[in-house]
């Protein structure tokens, strides 16, 4: 099976039903994307796949058409994207964990929705769970992200 | 500020080592009652450093093997020794420990840095043996919990810079020919006054060998660069691009990935098994049976997950009561019993109330509770060559050694435990149970590493719980104003728990079942509490802020009922019991910020409470709006007083993380028990706080308090029952069950 | 509500899926109406037919302009107290796109796939994009009499005659949309009532007899 991930196109030899999550962890050693809850209900899996976010967790490998881009995709500790730049400046992680998820997340809601409001915000972030409740930064850096984006 | 050597001689060794091309400087602390017996053992060199610094060509790096689960803890550490070290922060480089290292590099390892102690710590193991009776003390020294880490590193850490920097000076005053109190540091140089510079990493070699100096003065807070401003996280980057290594993330040549079904009676074991099925999935290597479960190794970490599930098994149940019912009539039954402690007694409680004219009595509850880290337990563990390395995010590395050197019979110097970062701790991953099934699963398949990955379900199912427990208050007012206050709580004992499962018995009361109540700064005449517990139930430990987070919801909402008993606005009353002019100003504080008593929309309503736990008083402010779908929570202010600040904009983080996992856990967290299994299996049933229910927060901190505290846990205990007295404010109805949404919707 | 052409893009190919998704050469269910049928049997088929569109499996994504999916039926608690449902978990809002492009699209979770397994609690999928019913079609507790009246008013139905509802059953159900799913839920998930040919033949008897609705 082939995936395309980050822009390199890998062929594995996986079984169809594997979560993508799986492929990507196990299988290519991407360790970004992280297991939460493998029920969809928490989000840490998220990771693109043509630019929106999809739970990997949830997502057969077999099923996977077009690119997967994970965490470590969208940008590295030197030429970070501008939503993870958003996420430094407000200084946002405590453990971290759930935060490439929530970063994939954010990313993907501002290629829909450049300018969200607080509303649509709290409608596309609540399906990422933080347990360190870092929410106050997360919905600060969205708004940053935003403008940045938007400045670009 | 006291001289380093003051404090040396009390309560630190400080010392150095040479390493490979630099040195290592720590300090180690010891606990004053042990002075004598340690500071013995000491001198033939057993002990070594716990956390240090170690400066070599590539620069600085301090290491310290705390746990970092989010608290930020290697940051304000680092920053500690960066400050005494005059090294810029953009340089500083941390590291868990080197032991992570060693295992890439083991000639690290042979040329003697002083690393197995570092999580051997023999200081640990010394107190294990001699001194059970204290263990809580122990604990402390090699333990990441109990909001401790801060307090425990700020005059170390210091000092170990302190001393580095002052021997990096005495390097350098020797190849110089000049005297070292003409030099200066500044930027990770030492500066002569002819304004010649020598690198650290230049000295490093030769302040090894300086003999160290003996009175050092740490730099007054007037003249901090770094504590008291807010850094940013040395961990922040990494956790924003996904390259922050946390256990599960850890890759080993030939890995493979195994997962664990245990039974759900749990402490039950497994009377049998049929794994047919598992074994014939594709990719399955072994299926290992142990006591009260098996582990299933696998190629991928679904191949195990999948064959797990295919496994069927014969389980023994446990000891503990089938139903929920049953388990709080335990709790109910241990008021019936003499009290474990009853730490205030002020007044005559028994007399005041004979003497009442009214009496207002009530009950509450709570259940147990999950941890539900985001990051489900787990551990990598490889035995090869009578050597074993664990890798764990975990908040007792000396505990992971423990268990590991039990299960393989190998000696301290043998068993590296490699603490990663934490995705969550909160008290669940002190416990040792994800290690020892990865070095059960190291010894099945020896000579290949193997991450053992428990599944959502299995992490939530196999917790060590927060304990249910009840509250039980008799109260009563005279000429408007509180005059007697009876308070008791009972629960089961998380040091009883802990002794079922192997750990230290401690004789004498569980003071974690009476945790912030008998402390409290109010000065009401006729003031008793006890505490009653019972006998061990569901498996449970320490949850976020421990005892604090039931009987501060005990006693902060039985307070609230007192103050609408008497006619009094309840903030008010609490400012006017108070007896602590510290605490006085957190609360006004809070109330300033939050505009306590001005007049609020018809639909919205304030709550509020006050804790004083760890050491650290924390008052809070919540606002809730009624809507059509339910309640919701709009804003939350909360005050600290931490004594010393070292980085506001991180325990801010800290107190507004709490803050909003006290109120999940009031909102929504309730773990069961039916059939003697748990009833919650994953986040459908088990939800937390999201992001549109997370409250505007604002907080502020002050720094009247005279010690040093930590802020991981504080900011938890206030939350549930500021939230109670907010419904009760909005709706008259007095919530005494947690979790309120049994009673009450959320939108 | 504002959003990109981007979104509106996804939207249109979306619905587009509805059409163009893989064939099926047999049909899932025949659509056999009577010769005729009473007003009396139009009645007992409709209170089938209610069974089938108020069963969770159906309604909870029939939703009104809120544009709120729910969770309700066995399996999809704890609720609020003195409520039989909640809403869809994690704050999910479809938007007026009614497939979550404003924000996260559904697709974020529920795949788009053939295969209609899937576990309990999990997201579940089937063969065309999951999105809510348009909000017209609205059947979260609304009473049998209100959802008649919409099932036989073609501009709240998508313009279609009984004949037409009962063809849109077979087609949504051969391409393994949500119609065949809600009798095939998997998971531990509760089926809706009857079947699939039970409820096109009941739509054809209530068609027969006139489209009779009962009082309220």
């Amino acid at each position: 099976m082939k995936l395309t991930v980050n822009g390199d196109t890998h062929d594995i030899d996986v079984d169809e039903d594997m979560p993508l999550l799986w492929a990507l962890r196990d299988e290519l050693n991407i360790t970004g994307p992280k297991y939460g809850c493998g029920i969809a209900m928490c989000g840490a899996c998220t990771v693109h796949i043509d630019g929106l976010a999809v739970r990997s967790c949830s997502v057969r490998a077999g099923d996977v058409e077009g690119e997967v881009t994970t965490i470590e995709g969208l940008g590295s500790p030197d030429a970070m994207h501008a939503v993870q730049e958003a996420w430094n400046e407000n200084q946002v992680a405590q453990c971290g964990y759930c935060q490439p998820g929530q970063i994939m997340a954010a990313a993907s809601l501002l290629t829909l929705n450049p300018e969200p409001t607080d509303e649509i915000i709290d409608q596309a972030m609540s399906a990422n769970l933080c347990r360190c409740g870092t929410y106050p930064r997360i919905r600060a850096a969205v708004k940053s992200a935003a403008a940045k984006l938007g400045g670009a | 500020m006291g001289a380093v050597k003051t404090i040396a001689r009390r309560t630190f060794l400080i010392g150095s080592a040479a390493v490979a091309g630099g040195a290592a400087f720590g300090a180690y602390k010891i606990s004053q009652p042990f002075d004598n017996p340690l500071e013995a053992n000491l001198e033939n060199g057993e002990f070594a450093l716990g956390d240090y610094i170690l400066i070599d060509e590539s620069g600085v790096t301090i290491i310290t093997p705390k746990g970092e689960m989010g608290q930020g803890v290697q940051t304000t550490w680092a920053a500690m020794v960066a400050e005494e070290l005059d090294i810029s922060w953009e340089d500083v480089k941390i590291d868990h420990g080197p032991a992570s290292k060693a295992y890439y590099n083991e000639a690290v390892l042979e040329e003697g840095l002083p690393i197995s102690s570092l999580e051997n710590s023999g200081a640990a193991k010394f107190m294990r043996k001699n001194i059970v009776p204290i263990v809580a003390k122990a604990m402390t020294m090699v333990t990441t919990g109990g909001s401790s880490s801060t307090a425990d590193g700020y005059v170390k850490m210091r000092a170990a810079g302190a001393t580095a920097r002052e021997a990096l000076k005495l390097a350098a005053a020797k190849q110089l020919g000049v005297k070292a109190s003409t030099l200066k540091t500044h930027g990770g140089h030492v500066i002569a006054s002819d304004g010649t510079k020598l690198s650290y990493g230049s000295l490093a070699e030769n302040s090894a060998k300086v003999k160290l100096p003996k009175n050092i003065k740490l730099k007054p807070r007037s003249e901090w660069r770094l504590l008291g401003t807010s850094l940013p996280r040395l961990d922040m980057k990494e956790k924003v691009t996904g390259t922050a290594m946390f256990a599960p993330d850890i890759r080993l040549p030939g890995m493979k990935f195994a997962t664990v079904k245990t039974n759900p009676h749990l402490g039950g074991k497994m009377n049998g098994y049929d794994a047919f099925k598992a074994e014939k999935v594709k990719g399955v290597e072994k299926i290992v049976p142990m006591d009260n479960g098996v582990i299933v190794i696998a190629n991928n970490t679904w191949t195990a997950f999948k064959a797990a599930d295919l496994i069927s098994f014969d389980w023994a149940k446990s000891d503990y009561p089938d139903q929920m019912e049953e388990h709080y009539a335990v709790v109910n039954a241990a008021f019936d019993k003499d009290f474990d402690s009853r730490q205030l007694d002020n007044g005559n409680v028994e007399q005041a109330f004979s003497d009442a004219d009214e009496i207002i009595e009530g009950e509450y509850r709570v259940p147990y509770l999950a941890h539900a880290c985001m990051e489900p337990v787990n551990a990598t563990a490889l035995l090869k060559d009578g050597r074993l390395d664990l890798w764990a995010g975990n908040q007792a590395a000396t505990d992971q050694q423990t268990i590991a050197m039990s299960l393989t019979g190998l000696t301290a110097e043998n068993v590296h435990i490699h603490t990663q970062y934490m995705g969550g701790g909160f008290g669940r991953k002190s416990e040792v149970d994800f290690s020892e099934y990865a070095v059960r699963a190291a010894k099945a398949l020896e000579g290949t590493p193997v991450h053992v990955m428990w599944s959502r379900e299995e992490d939530m199912t196999h917790d060590f719980y927060r304990p249910i427990a009840m509250g039980r208050f008799k109260a009563s007012a005279k000429g408007g104003k509180p005059y007697a206050f009876d308070m008791k709580v009972a629960c089961p004992s998380i040091m009883d728990s802990g002794a079922k499962r192997g750990g230290p018995s401690i004789p004498g009361s569980d003071m974690t079942n009476a945790m912030t109540i008998w402390d409290q700064p109010y000065g009401i005449p006729n003031y008793r509490t006890s505490a009653y517990r019972t006998d061990p139930l569901l498996p449970i430990g320490a949850w976020r802020s421990v005892g604090g987070t039931q009987n501060a919801f005990f006693q902060e909402s039985m307070i609230d009922e007192l103050a609408h008993h008497a006619g009094l606005d309840p903030l008010e009353m609490r400012l006017d019991l108070m007896n602590n002019d510290v605490c006085k100003k957190v609360l006004e504080s809070v109330a300033e910020m939050s505009g306590w008593g001005r007049k609020l929309p018809e639909d919205h309503a304030m709550g509020c409470a006050f804790a004083l736990a760890f050491g650290v008083p924390t008052a809070e402010v919540v606002e809730i709006k009624q809507t059509a779908d339910g309640i919701k929570i709009i804003n939350a202010w909360a005050t600290v007083d931490v004594g010393i600040p070292l980085d506001p904009r991180n325990i801010e983080a800290q107190v507004f993380g709490g803050l909003n996992y006290g109120l999940a856990a009031a909102m929504m967290g309730e773990i069961s028990v039916e059939d003697g299994k748990i009833v919650q299996t994953n986040f459908h049933d088990y939800d937390s706080l999201r992001m549109y229910q997370a409250p505007n927060v604002e907080v502020k901190i002050l720094d009247n308090g005279e010690h040093i505290r930590g802020i991981g846990e504080p900011g938890t205990p206030p939350a549930a029952p500021a939230l109670g007295n907010a419904i009760f404010a909005l709706t008259g109805q007095r919530l005494r069950e947690l979790p309120f949404n049994k009673f009450v919707a959320f939108a | 509500m504002k959003f990109p052409i981007l979104s509106v893009a996804l939207l249109s190919i979306s619905l587009a899926s509805l059409t163009f998704a893989a064939e099926s050469s047999a049909p899932i269910a025949d659509i056999n109406p009577p010769a005729s049928a009473t007003v009396a049997e139009g009645l007992e088929a409709f209170s089938r037919i209610f069974e089938v569109t108020s069963h969770p499996r159906c309604a909870n994504c029939h939703v009104g302009e809120d544009n709120r999916p729910r969770w309700s039926g066995p399996s999809y608690a704890p609720f609020p107290p003195g409520q039989d449902w909640r809403y869809h978990g994690m704050n999910i809002n479809a938007g007026d796109s009614r497939i979550g492009v404003e924000t996260m699209p559904c697709s974020a979770c529920h795949q788009t796939t053939p295969d209609l397994e899937s576990k309990p609690h999990t997201p579940p999928h089937f063969g065309i994009d999951w999105q809510l019913a348009p909000a017209q079609f609205e059947w979260f507790g609304k009473s049998p009499s209100e959802i008649c009246a919409q099932l036989k008013d073609p501009t709240r139905n998508g313009a279609r005659d009984w004949q037409g509802l009962a063809h849109h059953l077979v087609d949504d159900a051969g391409h393994r949309g949500p119609v065949l799913w809600g009798w095939n839920p998997s998971g531990n998930r509760e089926a809706a009532p009857y079947s699939l040919q039970q409820h096109v033949d009941d739509i054809t008897i209530w068609g027969v007899a006139g489209q009779p609705c009962p009082a309220e």
